[in-house]
C-alpha cells in the first residue's frame, strides 16, 4: 500500500478505465459535433472516476442499474464497446439489437441489468435484483446509480424505505453532479444532505469524494464489503460535477464559466493522471500507452459499428413477447388450442379459494415463486384472503410490503429479470396510477428495449372493486384499457373460480409480464367446482359460455354473469344470444370471436370499463372490418358511462352495464 | 481522410442552428479540440470544437441559420 492509501496497480487500473470512458465520451461528442451521426447523448464528462473506481471493486456477478447518463457506468461495468456503440447507433449488432439505444442498455453478461430513462425509476428495480440475491443466498451486490436530481422523485424514497425494512444488499449510489437536468442545487431542494435521508430511513448514508480515486476507492470498498457481508443497504452520495450540458456536447450552459473552469481543475481524468506521475507510479510513456490503448479500442469499435447495418423495420414486432403470436396484429388471428379439462378430484370453491389454490401449487412447484404486496401475510392472507395460509407454510417467500406500489412492482420486476417468478399483489387496480411507470415503462418494455437480452416475467394480481357498490370513485374502476394500450403486457380477466386458477397458473409461469385482474364480484361471488390438481388454461383462448344463434355477446370478468342473465331474459323474447367469455384480453382470441359472429351475424361487446375508447370499440371495429359483408347489423359496444364511478348505489348500478341495460341494447340492435 | 462538418443536433428538440461566427479562418490549420465556430440554438450559444486535426475548409457563411445535418465545412 502506498501512502496514497491505495495499491499503485489499482490506481493505475482505475486510470485505465477513466481513459476508456474519456475516449468513448470524446468519440461520441466529436461524432455528434461533426454531424458524423445523430442521437441523443447525455454526457457524463467529469464523472468518470466513479465507475472507473467501482470497476476495481465488483465483478460481472454483481448487478448494476443505471440511467440514461450512464455510458461511463456501462464502460466501467464491462459492456463491450462494439456492442455499446452499435446500440447507441441503433444497429443490428447492438447489445440490445438497436432497440433500446444509449438510455436502455441491458447486458446481463457484464451485470449491467437495467438502464432507465425515467429519473429514479431504477431504484425499485435494483431492490428486486438485490432481493433475488438475498433470497438465493448469493453474495452479489447490486449498485443502482442515479443523479442528485433523482433524490426528488418518489420511486427513490419508496425503494430506499423498502430496502431498509428488508435489509437488502443494495447500494443507492447518488452521483451528485450538482445539477438535475437544467436546475441546480439549491433551486430544487432545501435539503442540506442527501446521505441524511438514509439515516431517516434507518440505514447508513455516507458522503464520498467521487472525484478522488484513492479516497473513493477506500470508501466504496468499505461500503461494498459491508453490503456484501449482509449488513443491509447503504446510500452513497458521491460528490462530483457535470461539466457537460444535460444533453448534447460541450460545457454546461447552466453553470457559469468560472464554475466550469473550477470544475475542470478537479476533473478526475487529468488529476488522476497527474497523481500517477507525481507519485512516481507511472511514467508519462506508460500513461500515454494507456491513453493510446483506450483510443485504439474506441476507434476500432466505432469504425466497425458505423459499418454495421441499421436495425430494420422487419424487427418491429419481435421482442414484444417471447411468443410473437400473442402480439395483436390486424388480420392475424391465430388458432390456439383450448385447455384439456382436468379430470381429478374437485372441490366447491369461491374464486378467492381458487386463486389461493393456484398460488399454493405454484409455490410448491417452483422455489423461485414468491408473493409480495400490502398485508399479504397471515393470519388474514391478504385483504381478500386470497393468500391465507401461504405465509404460514412458506415463510419468507411471502413478503408483506410497505404501502408503496412502485416499490412492490419494482421489486417484482428486478427479481423476475434474474429468473424469479414473483407474484405482486396490488390491493385495488385503482392504485395503477401510483405504479404505472414501473408497469408500463419498465415491466412491459424490458424485453423489447433489451432486444430480449432480459425480460420481466412477473405476475401482477389486482383486485377490481366495481359492481360491489359503495367503494367510490377511487376503488371501483375498470382500468384494463390503460394496460391494453401498453405494448408488452398480457392482461387476463377471469370470470369464475375454475378459470381463475388455470389462468393464474399460466400467468405465473409465462415468460412475459401478466396482469391478472380479480373482480371482487367474482372473488366472492358464486362457488363452483374446481379441480385440485395443477392445470393451465392457455392465454388467448376464449370460451363460449352459452350457445346462441341471433347475436354474440362478447364480454369478460364480472360482466360475464350480467351477459348470461341478459341472455336468459332475451330467450323469453325468442332472441338466442351466444355469450363468449374472452378470459384473456391480451392475447385476445379473435379467432373464436369472429367464428361466433360468422354464425350469429350480430355482435355486442360488453364491459364494465368506460365505453368511450374501451376494448369494446377495438373489438367492434375489428368485427365490422372482418365480417362486414356477412353482418346483419354493425357490431356495437356497451360500457360504462363516461363519469367517475359514483358512491351512490343507484348511480353505480345504472352507470355500468347490467342485465337490464344489456337486454335493452340487444333489442335495439336486433331492430336494425 | 477528411472529416466533414455538419450542423450537429445538440438537443433532442433542435432542428436548426445559427452559425454565429467562425473562430478560425478558411484554410487555417486546426488541432483537435480547438474551438472552430460558435453555434446558436434557441436555448444557448455553444463553442464547437474541431473533431479532428487538419486544414479547415469553410463551406457555409457565418450569420446564417442552417438545418441540422447541413454540411458547413471540412477538415482535411
Amino acid at each position: 500500500m502506498s501512502n496514497l492509501g491505495i495499491e499503485p496497480e489499482v490506481l493505475k487500473a482505475i486510470y485505465g478505465q477513466m481513459a476508456r470512458i474519456r475516449a468513448v465520451d470524446k468519440a461520441i461528442q466529436a461524432g455528434l459535433s461533426a454531424g458524423k451521426f445523430m442521437f441523443s447523448y447525455w454526457p457524463m464528462t467529469g464523472q468518470e472516476c466513479i465507475p472507473a473506481t467501482i470497476s476495481q471493486l465488483v465483478t460481472h456477478r454483481d448487478y448494476m442499474v443505471t440511467t440514461y447518463r450512464g455510458i461511463h457506468d456501462q464502460v466501467g461495468k464491462g459492456v463491450d464497446l462494439y456492442d455499446l456503440f452499435t446500440e447507441m447507433l441503433g444497429r443490428t449488432d447492438g447489445v440490445n439489437k438497436g432497440k433500446g439505444g444509449a438510455p436502455h442498455i441491458s447486458d446481463p453478461a457484464s451485470g449491467s441489468m437495467v438502464t432507465t430513462a425515467i429519473v429514479g425509476a431504477g431504484a425499485p428495480i435494483a431492490n428486486g435484483l438485490a432481493f433475488a440475491a438475498q433470497a438465493r443466498g448469493e453474495d452479489r451486490v447490486t449498485i443502482v446509480n442515479f443523479g442528485d436530481g433523482a433524490t426528488s422523485i418518489g420511486a427513490v424514497h419508496e425503494a430506499m424505505n423498502l430496502a431498509g425494512a428488508w435489509g437488502l444488499p443494495v447500494i443507492f449510489l447518488c452521483q451528485n453532479n450538482t445539477i438535475g437536468e437544467y436546475t441546480k442545487i439549491p433551486d430544487y431542494t432545501a435539503s442540506k444532505s442527501f446521505a441524511a435521508r438514509a439515516d431517516a430511513l434507518g440505514f447508513k448514508g455516507v458522503v464520498l469524494d467521487g472525484n478522488d480515486p484513492a479516497a473513493f476507492y477506500k470508501g466504496m470498498k468499505e461500503v461494498i464489503d459491508g453490503v456484501r457481508a449482509g449488513n443491509g443497504p447503504v446510500f452513497v452520495e458521491a460528490q462530483t460535477f457535470r461539466i457537460g450540458p444535460h444533453a448534447g456536447v460541450g460545457d454546461s450552459p447552466q453553470h457559469s464559466k468560472e464554475e466550469v473552469a473550477a470544475a475542470k481543475t478537479r476533473w478526475p481524468v487529468p488529476t488522476t493522471r497527474a497523481l500517477l506521475l507525481d507519485a512516481g507510479i507511472c511514467t508519462a510513456e506508460e500513461l500515454d500507452a494507456l491513453d493510446a490503448a483506450a483510443q485504439a479500442e474506441v476507434d476500432d469499435a466505432l469504425s466497425r459499428a458505423m459499418a454495421c447495418p441499421v436495425t430494420p423495420a422487419t424487427e418491429t414486432l419481435t421482442d414484444v413477447f417471447a411468443d410473437g403470436d400473442s402480439v395483436p396484429q390486424r388480420g392475424h388471428y391465430p388458432v390456439r388450442v383450448a385447455e384439456v379439462e382436468p379430470t381429478g378430484e374437485r372441490k366447491s370453491m369461491l374464486m378467492l379459494d381458487a386463486v389461493r389454490s393456484a398460488q399454493e401449487i405454484a409455490f410448491a412447484a417452483d422455489p423461485q415463486v414468491f408473493l409480495l404486496g400490502e398485508d399479504v401475510g397471515d393470519p388474514h392472507g391478504g385483504v381478500f384472503a386470497t393468500n391465507r395460509g401461504l405465509q404460514t407454510t412458506y415463510g419468507k417467500r411471502v413478503r408483506p410490503t410497505p404501502i408503496a406500489e412502485q416499490a412492490i412492482i419494482g421489486t417484482a420486476i428486478g427479481a423476475s429479470i434474474v429468473g424469479m417468478r414473483p407474484i405482486a399483489e396490488i390491493m385495488f387496480a385503482d392504485f395503477l396510477g401510483v405504479c404505472l411507470d414501473q408497469i408500463a415503462n419498465h415491466a412491459a418494455k424490458q424485453r423489447y428495449m433489451s432486444g430480449s437480452a432480459t425480460h420481466a416475467p412477473l405476475t401482477i394480481r389486482m383486485m377490481v372493486g366495481g359492481g360491489m357498490g359503495g367503494f367510490g370513485a377511487q376503488h371501483s374502476q375498470s382500468l384494463e384499457a390503460w394496460l391494453l394500450h401498453t405494448p408488452g403486457i398480457k392482461v387476463v380477466y377471469p370470470s369464475n373460480p375454475a378459470d381463475a386458477k388455470g389462468l393464474l397458473l399460466s400467468c405465473i409461469f409465462d415468460e412475459d409480464p401478466c396482469v391478472h385482474l380479480e373482480s371482487l364480484m367474482c372473488l366472492r361471488g358464486t362457488k363452483a367446482d374446481v379441480a385440485l390438481e395443477d392445470y393451465r388454461i392457455p392465454l388467448g383462448v376464449a370460451k363460449v359460455k352459452r350457445e346462441g344463434t341471433d347475436i354474440t355477446l362478447v364480454t369478460y370478468g364480472w360482466q360475464v354473469a350480467q351477459c348470461l342473465a341478459a341472455a336468459e331474459e332475451l330467450a323469453k323474447d325468442g332472441i338466442s344470444a351466444e355469450v363468449i367469455d374472452l378470459r384473456s384480453l391480451v392475447p385476445l382470441d379473435y379467432h373464436r370471436v369472429l367464428d361466433s359472429v360468422k354464425k350469429t351475424r350480430r355482435a355486442l361487446v360488453v364491459h364494465a370499463a368506460t365505453e368511450f375508447c374501451g376494448l369494446g370499440a377495438e373489438i367492434a371495429s375489428t368485427i365490422n372490418e372482418e365480417l362486414w359483408s356477412t353482418l346483419k347489423s354493425p357490431a356495437i359496444r356497451l360500457g360504462a358511462d363516461w363519469a367517475p364511478i359514483a358512491y351512490s348505489n343507484a348511480i353505480e348500478s345504472a352507470q355500468v352495464p347490467n342485465a337490464g341495460s344489456i337486454v335493452a341494447r340487444v333489442r335495439a340492435a336486433m331492430k336494425s | 481522410m477528411s472529416t466533414v462538418l455538419t450542423i450537429p443536433k445538440l438537443e433532442m428538440s433542435m432542428v436548426e442552428g445559427t452559425l454565429a461566427e467562425w473562430k478560425v479562418a478558411d484554410g487555417a490549420a486546426v488541432n483537435e479540440g480547438d474551438v472552430i465556430y460558435v453555434l446558436e440554438t434557441d436555448k444557448t450559444a455553444r463553442d464547437i470544437e474541431a473533431p479532428a486535426s487538419g486544414t479547415l475548409t469553410i463551406k457555409a457563411a457565418a450569420g446564417e441559420t442552417y438545418d441540422v445535418g447541413t454540411e458547413i465545412g471540412e477538415i482535411a
